[in-house]
């Protein structure tokens, strides 16, 4: 297949998905329509040397990550990124590795509730930046731990915890907005 | 596997992250547990009703359209040059022949100055690959409006260089806006005017940068015909300048009167072929 063609089609097959991940990076309608076409600009340079069988939306996603990231250190911003504190705060005997990888609030009560889609939509919307982007690329896209290791450039282990601490905050927001309760309870009772 | 050893693998278990070997232990630890079948029965109901369903937000109209005129824009064949690339070892040994074969030839005949210049090329190639962005609205402006000293503020911090930008004087120019851009590697201050109706691209790069590439004071206005776009090089004042337009010189406009006399010595036009 002639491969402008080629591009074109793989480009709109995952339209929605581009749009969504630049604007989860720049949290702005117009800087997520110029980070999209500059990202299509660079892949369509690089796609001579795109490999068929890996994902297209990887790659993509991985392209559109660099071009954000060059264009922030171009505008000289600092990106926003937000690393494990450490393990102060914690309650004892929890380590950061048990708590980082446990489940983090019985579903329960949010269950019963019915929310809809749309207020479960919000309240992704509402996480932290750094959150929202695991919670969206694992629970929207669908990909896999080693796939969001690779477009945001971290280990697997700060993919796990930063999707951990996301899922977390997502469900206290679920069951605040289900019962007015703001404080998170974890499976473990805590 | 115990209970708080099948709770920290939960998560990865229903996302499908586990070995097969510790997903058999943990599902057969399901089979025997309760509480733990609960809370997995929970956790995937969690998901089925309320992730599942999620879907990418649809990109806007205005957004597809974009996308759509970007997409029919682009060349059928992808461009030769995506940056300077590691040369493999054939085109190493094509490139040096080229350039054994140029420099025999160029001592031979003597000609003008411009018939080696790479750089110059490389630079006008950059420059009107990224007038088009501009031109196009691809690449839209950071800044839309304000006075030249407001604008040179914009740049002040976020370019590694002081951005001086020429006083508009005139009445047939239009500043459309300004952003960040860059040509090939190098970061730059870009400018875009419309001028007679046509779009007319000032790109202004770090002297140092400028300098590295060898281009030499003579001719002071190094001007460069590729796709169809007229390229003027140029440095003056502590900086150096890539205009891009389908107007030739008159672009000069930009920064010059027109009863300003300038020099453009005929032997100093590329009529680059790329």
């Amino acid at each position: 297949m002639d491969q402008k063609v080629e591009f074109q089609a793989l480009t709109l097959r995952n339209l929605d998905s581009m749009y969504g991940y630049a604007h989860i990076l720049t949290r702005n309608d117009s800087e997520a329509d110029d980070l999209l076409q500059e990202t299509l600009l660079r892949a369509f340079r690089a796609f001579g040397s795109y490999k068929r069988h890996l994902s297209f939306k990887v790659w993509l996603f991985k392209i559109m990550k660099n071009a954000f990231i060059d264009r922030e250190r171009r505008l000289r911003v600092r990106p926003v990124e937000e690393e494990w504190k450490g393990d102060e705060g914690l309650p004892k005997g929890l380590t950061k590795e048990l708590f980082l990888y446990a489940v983090p609030l019985d579903p329960e009560e949010i269950l019963l509730r019915r929310l809809t889609i749309e207020e479960v939509r919000e309240a992704i919307r509402r996480l932290p930046a750094v959150m929202r982007e695991v919670v969206e690329l694992r629970e929207i896209e669908e990909l896999s731990y080693q796939d969001i290791a690779v477009i945001i450039a971290k280990p697997i282990g700060t993919v796990m915890s930063r999707l951990y601490r996301g899922r977390n905050l997502l469900r206290s927001a679920l069951q605040e907005s289900a019962t007015g309760r703001a404080k998170p309870r974890s499976s473990y009772g805590l | 596997m115990a209970c708080n050893v099948t709770h920290l693998k939960l998560f990865q278990y229903l996302d499908g992250e586990l070995s097969e070997e510790q997903r058999s232990e943990l599902e057969s630890h399901l089979a025997s547990c309760r509480d733990c079948r609960h809370l997995a029965d929970l956790e995937r109901s969690f998901h089925q009703t309320y992730l599942a369903p999620l879907r990418p937000d649809p990109a806007p109209e205005r957004v597809r359209e974009q996308v759509a005129r970007l997409l029919d824009a682009l060349p059928d064949q992808q461009p030769r040059s995506a940056g300077w690339r590691r040369p493999s070892a054939v085109g190493l040994l094509v490139g040096l022949a080229f350039v054994l074969f140029g420099g025999v030839l160029w001592l031979s005949l003597q000609r003008p100055w411009h018939a080696t210049n790479a750089p110059l090329i490389r630079l006008a190639e950059a420059s009107v690959e990224q007038h088009q962005k501009l031109a196009r609205g691809v690449l839209p402006h950071d800044i839309t409006h304000g006075t030249p000293k407001a604008v040179e503020q914009w740049f002040k911090g976020r370019l590694d260089f002081n951005v001086s930008l020429p006083e508009l004087t005139r009445d047939d120019l239009t500043f459309l806006g300004g952003r960040i851009s860059h040509l090939r590697d190098l970061d730059v201050a870009a400018l875009h005017y419309r001028v007679e109706g046509k779009d007319v691209s000032l790109f202004i790069i770090p002297l140092e940068r400028y300098q590295k590439l060898g281009l030499g004071e003579s001719p002071k206005f190094k001007m460069v015909t590729h796709q169809g776009y007229d390229v003027i090089v140029w440095s003056s004042h502590g900086a150096a300048y890539s205009l891009v337009s389908e107007i030739g010189d008159r672009s000069c406009l930009v920064c010059h009167s027109r009863e300003e006399k300038l020099d453009f010595p005929t032997d100093s036009r590329v009529h680059d072929k790329l």
